[in-house]
């Protein structure tokens, strides 16, 4: 179970397929980054994760977080790798410089992030909810609280939480309890219980910073009555040294099928006192402006456990010896051949490297709308820039995770019985894969926001530019690959077809949206793919085996589509007509 | 914590209502007297046995798991006791002969007893499961007094079986096997190896455990023709046929897993144990392949304990759990929100574990069916052609029902959001359970290449095409029903002609086969299932609003399977005729990069 950080792609993708370079050198944040630091952040981000992290990934599964008379541990060895993190500068590579992050683009820090999923998803959690945290208050927060709070979270010094969730109230978020008191001193009593929260109480670091959704004594009822309030462990005097502890703690944790090593809180707020974000009532709304990162994030933890399984099953697929090949015995002197020789153990290989490989370049892509979005100095194109990060965010967090989770459930298919066995490391990531698909919005909540927010609210028209964006891109590739074009642009116009036929038919019928999105999802999502295999081939005319790979993919898995497509047209009515009594 | 009731009433259905096994059981010798009555009051016997028994002990067995200790394995709080009261209960003698002590019903019996201790406990009724092998064996090939000793004892659930087949180094081939036996100047064998992967090889169910090991004979011809079958009893048997001295094996270990905690996986050491061989030297797969078909579907049952235990575990919640309200205008207008049961995904969701849940069962009755025909039956011409659909059938009933069991166990545990995540709501355990099943008793691959490669290319498609003109008549019968049998009799079509093609090619490169393989297993799954949901579909159109809609549910599952399933076979079929070159081109050293 050693982790390879896959570099070699890696580097196609920033410098072959997305030219990040050029981009870089338009915004004049990223103007000054050259192609020796990107080069040591890959190197070093990978050797940090295989050597430090990754190691820790099977004993924090068998151990995992542990909560005793009200004080949360972490496996053993965390709390030394959190330290190394943070003393590299690691936790605060995308953050705001004027605070003390790094300020590098999403475009390369989407590729550090896959690299720590793949060496261990637990220990991954605490860095990016503290990422997600400082996010957010950069957006929101006071310059007085930034100040005091962000240096140290981006340092590494402190972490950082989110606090939604509440035992009746996960995906309806506007039926929330959790109260907040104002008091004469401008700060607020917050009271409440919440759970589900990763990293709500640990050991890695002495603070943690807990961003807290709760509701004003005079708000509105729903979503648009909830405020944000920034929650300290431990209170933060003036001159920002540690004060008194603030009435919050964790009660319990959760025993979960997976990332065993995260600590998955109930947290209560006795009239913890907490300092608003933002605006009063907008809570979710300054939630919403760190959504698109925390999204994009957990989507990567899909393929860090796709490729991470991906490398499992090459391992002991060319170990393992059974059976013979069939065309002749390819290694006549060992009892059997390794069965990487059988094809459908290759078809297994494949599939899960061909999923890997597309949200790969995916994830540089969307880094990339966010970093045009955030940084560019031409208005228009940072317009352009964000709507595709609003439109392609939730497909980036759904594709990912459940293509990431069917690629560890094929990885662990390699290893037949072995996959079974806990030692073996691929039915850990089948687990920690799964909450992929769940928290951080679930992915039928994804698809519902990408077909009903995204597309249908502007009549079809921000997924018709991005259609008309791929299929410029597709007809300026190469006529050797003439084939691969004409798939692409035939599932871009089953894409664009039916975005049209769901705009109109969306009109008739309420239900059709939302039993629509899971498969329309799906589908934007195979067009995508079938959009960057074509890139991803003709960016290196002599590149072989990426050929062989996109051939594969465009051949045995861009068909998906014919199903999906069929499965919408079917209508709403399949899925609407069986009364409730009669499940 | 998920709720769980043995799902009486389908059961009901597709035995009595859509396979009509009591008019099959008046026409088997001995059978006569088993009605529809008689059979509705075991399954209800059975079903209280479940509920009352083995669903407590879920997830007990899942969170205490076995424990490994040098006298032995002991399993999870209330197991043994359960077991003692199935034992007193006579179950596990249901379908054997009565001439060995069994009450003498038909396999299919067996089958439906699997069904409902496996859905109520898997992990549980993976322990008088493993009898099976141990007894098939005996039962074909023991001699009267091997039989007399170990069979009598394992039909009554006093002993237990297991079989011994895995080693470290194979598992797929067994082939590879170096397990020796040794024979000795009494006639017996010491058998010495060690086995890994052995369900229920050791545990504190039962007096003794008899092991059916597969090993070599010192002059046996390497390959799988040199492997023969010994039974190596945990406790050597005495003059009367009782337990006396311990023989020279052990549990080494217990295997730590994803799920299944409740069942001992062990790894079993064999240092010179007495054993005694059955059947013929070097014949010892050929013994096996007998009961294979049976064996393969007593795990195919495990894909629809899964799905039924997703979908039944997440509809309670769907209805319970309130969040948002239903794009069409509010459905609790009083309460906070609407339950999720009026969200489409959610109902998505939910019918498609209900689908397949529905659907799983109606394929492993089926051939039940067949198995019931192939042993009792008086035609020996119907006997044969039931044994060809068998052969058909139930490499696709295997890898099929257990890949979209764990499909419909993630649709459920979906279901719960974020809690199906937590282990005490039952939900994950359930998707860990079921996880197993695409990959023991042959792996989904491995299914798929005996289906490609034995049951369909080898005899030239001669089996596939008898059911295919069968899946056609009955389109032609039920034309009136076009909304279901016209697609069906498109892909029955689709998929003639697409075996001939795959034909074509393997008969060029052998490696179109393997690449075509899982693809085409899944393909033809989907169909077999359109067969039986538009089967079931005739059968409910001519009931009406009977039985407080229970078939108007059925029809409407059915149209849901045609329209939002069953298009998956387009993809498939792409896939399928992409071929092998995608697959093979690279080299292997590029895998790496």
């Amino acid at each position: 179970m050693n982790y390879a950080a896959p570099l070699a792609h890696m580097r196609y993708l920033l410098n072959d397929v997305f030219e990040a370079n050029k981009h870089w050198a338009e915004m004049p944040a990223f103007s000054s980054i050259d192609s020796s630091t990107v080069d040591a952040i890959l190197d070093e981000g990978a050797k940090l994760c295989s050597e430090v992290i990754a190691p820790l990934n099977r004993s924090g599964d068998e151990e995992g977080a542990q909560i005793n008379n009200g004080k949360v541990t972490t496996p053993k060895g965390f709390p030394a790798a959190y330290r190394t993190l943070a003393e590299g500068g690691w936790v605060g590579l995308n953050g705001n410089t004027t605070f003390g992050g790094q300020g590098l683009p999403k475009m390369l820090t989407v590729l550090f992030e896959e690299m720590l999923y793949s060496a261990n998803n637990s220990f991954t959690l605490y860095v990016a909810l503290t990422s997600g945290a400082a996010l957010a208050i950069n957006a929101h927060a006071s310059e007085d609280l930034k100040n005091q709070y962000l240096p140290k979270m981006y340092s590494g010094e402190w972490t950082g939480a989110m606090c939604m969730t509440e035992a009746h109230a996960g995906s309806d978020l506007g039926i929330m309890k959790t109260r907040a008191e104002p008091q004469a001193d401008g700060t607020y009593k917050i009271s409440g219980t919440k759970i589900f929260i990763t990293g709500g109480d640990h050991d890695l670091t002495e603070n943690i910073i807990h961003l807290v959704l709760a509701r004003l004594p005079d708000a509105p009822t729903g979503p648009k009555g909830i405020s944000l309030f920034l929650v300290p462990k431990i209170l933060v005097n003036a001159d920002g040294s540690l004060g008194a502890r603030n009435a919050v703690a964790a009660s319990a944790l959760e025993h979960k099928m997976g990332i065993k090593g995260s600590s998955t809180c109930v947290m209560n707020f006795d009239g913890a006192i907490g300092y608003m974000v933002g605006k009063q009532h907008q809570g979710l709304a300054a939630m919403f402006t760190m959504m698109n990162y925390e999204r994009l994030s957990i989507g990567i933890q899909g393929i860090g456990c796709g490729e991470m399984s991906y490398q499992n099953a090459v391992h002991y697929a060319k170990d393992r010896l059974q059976g013979r090949a069939a065309h002749g015995a390819i290694n006549p002197q060992g009892v059997a051949d390794p069965i990487i020789h059988h094809a459908d153990i290759r078809r297994m290989l494949l599939t899960q490297r061909a999923w890997n490989e597309a949200s790969r370049a995916f994830a540089v892509y969307v880094g990339l709308q966010l970093d045009l979005a955030n940084h560019h100095p031409d208005h228009d194109i940072t317009v352009k820039a964000a709507q595709r990060v609003a439109l392609l965010t939730p497909v980036a967090k759904a594709f990912f995770t459940d293509k990431g989770f069917d690629a560890c459930v094929l990885g662990q298919q390699v290893l037949g019985g072995h996959g079974y066995i806990r030692d073996n490391g691929q039915e850990q990531l089948v687990r920690d894969a799964r909450i992929a698909q769940i928290y951080e919005g679930t992915n039928g909540i994804q698809a519902q926001d990408l077909l009903k927010r995204k597309v249908l609210i502007n009549d079809g028209r921000w997924m018709r530019d991005f259609i008309l964006e791929m299929e410029q891109d597709t007809m300026n590739a190469s006529p050797v690959f003439a084939t691969e074009e004409d798939a692409v642009l035939k599932a871009c116009s089953t894409l664009r077809e039916l975005t049209l036929w769901l705009v109109k038919q969306d009109k008739r019928d309420a239900d059709l949206c939302n039993s629509s999105a899971c498969d329309y999802l799906h589908i934007v999502g195979h067009t995508i793919y079938a959009w960057l295999w074509l890139k991803m081939i003709a960016a290196n005319p002599v590149d072989t085996d990426k050929h062989v790979l996109g051939r594969f993919y465009f051949g045995r898995l861009l068909p998906q589509i014919h199903a999906l497509d069929a499965a919408v047209r079917s209508g709403p009515d399949l899925v609407m007509d069986l009364p409730v009594d009669k499940f | 914590m998920a709720v769980y009731h043995p799902p009486v009433r389908d059961i009901q259905f597709v035995r009595n209502e859509l396979l009509d096994f009591p008019a099959l059981y008046q026409t088997f010798p001995g059978c006569e007297g088993f009605d529809r009555d008689t059979l509705n009051a075991v399954l209800d016997e059975l079903a209280r046995f479940c509920a009352e028994e083995l669903v407590p002990l879920y997830r007990i067995g899942d969170t205490e798991g076995c424990t490994w200790s040098a006298d032995g394995v002991k399993t999870p709080t209330g197991f043994r006791e359960a077991y003692a009261r199935f034992v007193e209960g006579g179950w596990p003698a249901l379908s054997a002969p009565e001439a060995i002590g069994g009450q003498g019903l038909p396999e299919s019996m067996g089958i439906l007893m699997n069904e409902l201790i496996g859905g109520a406990n898997w992990a549980w009724a993976m322990y008088p499961g493993l009898s099976h092998g141990a007894k098939h064996t005996l039962q074909a090939h023991g001699t009267p007094e091997q039989q007399q000793v170990y069979l009598t004892k394992l039909v009554s659930g006093q002993w237990s079986g297991t079989m011994c087949l895995t080693e470290a180094h194979c598992g797929s081939d067994l082939g590879l096997l170096k397990t020796r036996a040794e024979p000795q100047a009494d006639g017996t064998y010491k058998i010495t190896g060690t086995k890994i992967f052995i369900s229920a090889g050791e545990h504190d169910l039962t007096d003794n455990i008899v092991h059916i090991v597969l090993a070599r004979l010192p002059d046996a011809p390497s390959g799988t023709k040199g492997i023969s079958l010994f039974i190596v009893p945990k406790f050597l048997p005495d003059a009367a046929g009782e337990k006396a001295a311990r023989n020279a094996l052990s549990c080494g270990s217990l295997e730590h897993k994803m799920g299944i905690h409740g069942n001992a996986t062990c790894v079993m050491n064999f240092d010179g144990a007495t054993g005694w061989l059955v059947g013929e030297p070097n014949h010892g797969l050929n013994c096996m392949f007998t009961f294979m078909n049976s064996a393969r579907i007593g795990t195919a049952i495990q894909g629809i304990a899964h799905a039924e235990r997703g979908f039944q575990g997440a509809l309670p919640y769907a209805k319970d759990r309130l969040a948002m309200r239903s794009l069409s205008g509010k459905k609790n207008p009083d309460g906070v929100a609407d339950p999720i049961i009026v969200h489409p995904d959610v109902r998505r969701l939910l019918l498609t574990a209900k689908a397949f849940a529905e659907g799983g069962r109606m394929l492993v009755h089926y051939l039940a069916r067949e198995l019931d025909i192939v042993q009792h039956g008086t035609d020996a011409a119907a006997r044969e052609a039931a044994d060809e659909r068998l052969a058909l059938l139930t490499p696709i009933a295997k890898a099929f029902i257990t890949e979209t069991g764990f499909e419909a166990a993630n649709c459920g545990m979906q279901v719960f959001g974020g809690h199906g995540y937590i282990a005490e709501n039952g939900m994950e355990q359930n998707v860990r359970d079921s996880r197993i099943s695409t990959l023991y008793e042959g792996t989904t691959g491995i299914q798929a290449l005996d289906l490609i490669g034995r049951k369909v290319l080898l005899n030239g498609g001669v089996n596939l095409n008898l059911f295919l003109d069968e899946i056609d008549a009955f389109c032609q019968e039920n034309a009136a029903q076009n909304e279901f049998t016209a697609p069906l009799a498109e892909l029955s079509q689709e998929w003639r002609k697409l075996t001939g093609e795959l034909g074509e090619k393997a008969v060029a490169n052998m490696d179109e086969a393997g690449a075509a393989a899982v693809d085409y297993l899944m393909y033809a799954g989907y169909i077999t299932q359109a067969w039986l949901w538009a089967r079931v579909a005739v059968l409910a159109a001519s009931k009406g609003d009977a039985d407080g809609g229970f078939y108007q549910a059925k029809i409407h599952t059915a149209r849901f399977f045609f329209q939002r399933i069953l298009p998956r076979t387009k993809a498939h079929l792409g896939s399928l005729r992409a071929g092998s070159a995608g697959l093979m081109a690279m080299p292997q050293e590029l895998f790496i990069f």
